[in-house]
């Protein structure tokens, strides 16, 4: 048992010098690079003396005089140095037992110091190395060198005598037999008492190893700080970590409390028909002096959105477009960040592909950006004619996992269609042209929307605040492009949103939209059906009119799963949410949003619709929670059919003008 | 430190319930990169720092031996199941503990000003 209790003091040993020397080198790497030599006393030294001898004494216990010397053998000379100090006389050498390599000086006090030498354990170890010692004379690096003053505890040597333990039988005959037995029994008995001893010195030992261990390990040089620090994986490991850290802040469940014991006043509980924030992503840094452009969320994780941003004027170096994605359970920063050389005006998740964004830009360029990737995008469409050359503002995911395409369309009424994987040049491309417009046939596109369930045609909001229909393809009675004689004509001002029904549900009402416009107004619609196109000029009325807002109306959104309830935003810092079967003038619930500042954008959370995501323009994205109403009952459908009704037949007074007997009924 | 790496790391630190952050390199011989807060001061730091760079150990240890028991004696299976986060919850405080293959993050919390 011992043995193994010394075999383990024998590796701390080790250890603890090999520690020693790192830590001597490391210094002797500083002590290079300053200079003069104070000298100190000797006690200090004596210390240290000690210290090493009994590392080195140990050895003749436990005849392993190798397992000992050999780590520090690994440097060949510098052991010797160690010991040489021992014998050299009181001179200023380093404490922590090896020097580096010193000014001929010092080898001359070596033979001076021989007589001298305090054999503490003058053993056979020592004399060994003694040889060696005159060996490193002729190492021609002089360096200067500075003592550090280290007070080590005293070491507490163990001391033993070594003797040969036979039985003198042969020399005494047997008249001191008995005292002869008395003798060796007692011996026997201080050579048990002697062990225990050592066993308990060993223990101390042990312990006190550990502890030095301890102190080894705290030290960390500036080089080796520095190095790792500027380490590319250190920076990954801190992102990453940080990221989980705060994710982990901000779940603010605390997990072990105990219900059981007295309870704080309760906090409020006013549910029911109330918006209520739940949170508001702002970075200081990405988000100052932008506006939201657009957003979206995740179809694959619910709580990931996304964000894009336009230019920030006031600091020129930074990106011009950003695009974040934020997560709603780490508040401070952005999941990622994307970096884009012109402003990002529209941003979707791909629905087909976890990891890809896509961004429209200002300068026409469609980007792709990958989330395992860095910050610049992965994909770019090309600055030619062949692409859009003027802002895109509007963009579309169309088709299904395996046929899928990107429609976007440009300010100069370009609408183009792309393949995901092949953006060097688009599938097609389409020129939307009204030869009924005044200067130019140009059709300037705001926004545009697909019907849910269809991917050949589409509607398009345009600056002069009409509404047009047009196809993808030619088709029996149509062909590709605007379709110039069924025109939505009702606002007076640009036309910022559209967006038609999600038709879930008993009953279809995909044929409904709305759109938004800066005429302080949202029209709801009714598209006219496909089957039966019109030759000539025929200007569709909306069904209905909301005028309840005060300002420009930027965007307007259909609840995902109500089919009666729909949301808007305006350039006062409203949000609205309106229920067309409980009221239809006014809204069911109006708030304001953060400090007043327009919102630009809205989007729906895509499951149930429980949250909404407002982008503000000065670039603050929050995140509403509408809590029940977000839940449609079964009467939701019929009495829309109802509601609807009634804005057809009843002849409404606003939106309405005298074509409306033209309106077909149905699709 | 650039810039960033400050700006994460101090954006981290100045959460209302923490109390500080300890980086620690991993290895034979643990030994902290950086740290912030009171609580992460000198001695203590110190002690910390050896503390959690043994509980990350023991716990790695621990889990490998539980492995290594159950499979077949040809090598460890492919996937190592590494201990990717530690969250030691004491009654005062709480101990969040982000360990990699050589660096190590350890952010002390107190939960009940957060929720407070």
């Amino acid at each position: 048992m011992s043995e193994r209790r010394r075999a383990e003091i024998e590796a701390k040993r080790a250890k603890l010098a090999e520690l020693r020397k790192a830590r001597a080198d490391r210094q002797r790497e500083d002590v290079e690079r300053r200079s003069t030599i104070p000298v100190h006393g000797s006690p200090a030294r004596q210390n240290v003396d000690d210290l090493v001898n009994a590392l080195v004494g140990s050895p003749s216990r436990s005849g392993r005089t190798s397992g000992d010397l050999t780590p520090s053998e690994s440097m060949p000379g510098t052991p010797a140095l160690s010991h040489t100090i021992q014998l050299a006389g009181p001179s200023g050498l380093s404490i922590s037992g090896r020097a580096s390599r010193q000014s001929d000086l010092q080898y001359d006090r070596i033979p001076s110091g021989g007589p001298t030498a305090r054999s503490v354990s003058s053993n056979s170890a020592t004399d060994n190395v003694m040889e060696i010692t005159m060996t490193p004379r002729a190492y021609p690096d002089l360096v200067d060198m500075e003592q550090e003053l280290f007070e080590l505890p005293q070491k507490e040597r163990v001391i033993y005598n070594k003797e040969v333990q036979t039985t003198a039988v042969d020399e005494e005959p047997s008249q001191d037999w008995e005292d002869e037995i008395r003798r060796r029994i007692m011996q026997e008995r201080e050579l048990a008492d002697a062990e225990k001893a050592r066993e308990k010195e060993l223990e101390e030992e042990n312990v006190k190893l550990d502890q030095e261990i301890e102190q080894e390990i705290r030290e960390l040089t500036e080089e080796e700080r520095a190095s790792i620090v500027t380490a590319p994986e250190f920076l990954d490991f801190v992102e990453q970590s940080s990221k989980i850290v705060q994710r982990a802040l901000n779940d603010n469940y605390d997990y072990i409390r105990d219900y059981t014991i007295g309870a704080e006043s309760g906090g409020d509980d006013s549910e029911g028909k109330r918006v209520k924030k739940v949170c508001e992503f702002f970075d200081e840094q990405l988000g100052k002096n932008r506006s939201i452009t657009d957003i979206d969320w995740s179809p694959k994780y619910p709580e990931l959105s996304v964000a894009s941003y336009n230019k920030n004027g006031s600091a020129l170096n930074e990106p011009d477009g950003i695009v974040a994605v934020w997560n709603l359970h780490l508040l401070e920063r952005p999941e990622f960040v994307f970096h884009s050389q012109s402003d990002v005006l529209t941003v979707t998740f791909s629905p087909f592909h976890s990891n890809y964004i896509f961004g429209g830009t200002y300068s026409g360029q469609i980007l792709l950006w990958d989330t395992r990737s860095k910050h610049l995008p992965v994909l770019k469409t090309p600055l030619s004619a062949a692409g859009h050359t003027h802002p895109v503002y509007a963009m579309r995911m169309v088709g299904t996992q395996n046929a899928h395409n990107l429609i976007t369309s440009s300010s100069d009424g370009t609408v183009c269609s792309w393949l995901v994987d092949m953006l060097a040049q688009p599938q097609e491309t389409l020129e939307l042209v009204h030869s009924g417009h005044n200067k130019t046939s140009e059709v300037s596109i705001t926004t545009l929307d697909f019907p849910s369930n269809e991917t050949t045609t589409f509607w398009v909001g345009t600056e002069e605040g009409t509404v047009y229909q047009a196809n993808r393809y030619d088709r029996a009675g149509a062909k590709a492009g605007l379709n110039p004689h069924d025109v939505y004509k009702g606002h007076f001002g640009p036309v910022l949103g559209l967006d038609f029904h999600s038709s879930v549900g008993p009953v279809d009402f995909g044929d409904l939209f709305l759109t938004s416009s800066v005429d302080w107004t949202v029209k709801l619609w009714r598209a006219k059906g496909l089957t039966k196109p019109s030759t000539t000029l025929h200007h569709i009325p909306p069904l209905y009119s909301f005028d309840e807002a005060d300002d420009y109306v930027f965007d307007v959104k259909w609840h995902p799963s109500h089919p009666a309830s729909f949301g808007t935003v305006d350039g006062s810092g409203k949000f609205d949410l309106w229920n067309l079967n409980v009221d239809t003038e006014v809204p069911v619930v109006s708030t304001t949003v953060g400090t007043g500042r327009g919102l630009n954008k809205l989007q729906w959370d895509r499951k149930e619709g429980r949250r909404a995501a407002l982008g503000g323009s000065d670039g603050h994205l929050y995140i509403y929670d509408i809590g029940d109403m977000a839940i449609p009952r079964e009467s939701e459908w019929t009495d829309l059919q109802k509601v609807v009704a009634g804005m057809v037949g009843g002849g409404q007074a606003n939106g309405v003008n005298g074509d409306d007997s033209k309106i077909v009924a149905g699709r | 430190m650039s810039p960033e790496l400050e700006q994460k790391l101090s954006l981290m630190a100045s959460h209302r319930s923490v109390l500080g952050y300890l980086l620690i390199a991993r290895g034979t011989h643990p030994s902290i990169i950086r740290h912030s807060g009171v609580v992460f001061e000198g001695e203590q730091g110190k002690r910390y720092a050896s503390v959690v760079a043994k509980i990350v150990e023991s716990v790695q240890t621990g889990l490998d031996e539980v492995r290594r028991d159950d499979s077949a004696p040809a090598g460890s299976s492919d996937e190592s199941d590494e201990v990717k986060f530690l969250r030691i919850r004491t009654k005062r405080h709480e101990l969040m503990i982000s360990p990699d293959e050589r660096y190590l993050l350890a952010v002390l919390h107190d939960p009940s000003a957060a929720s407070s």
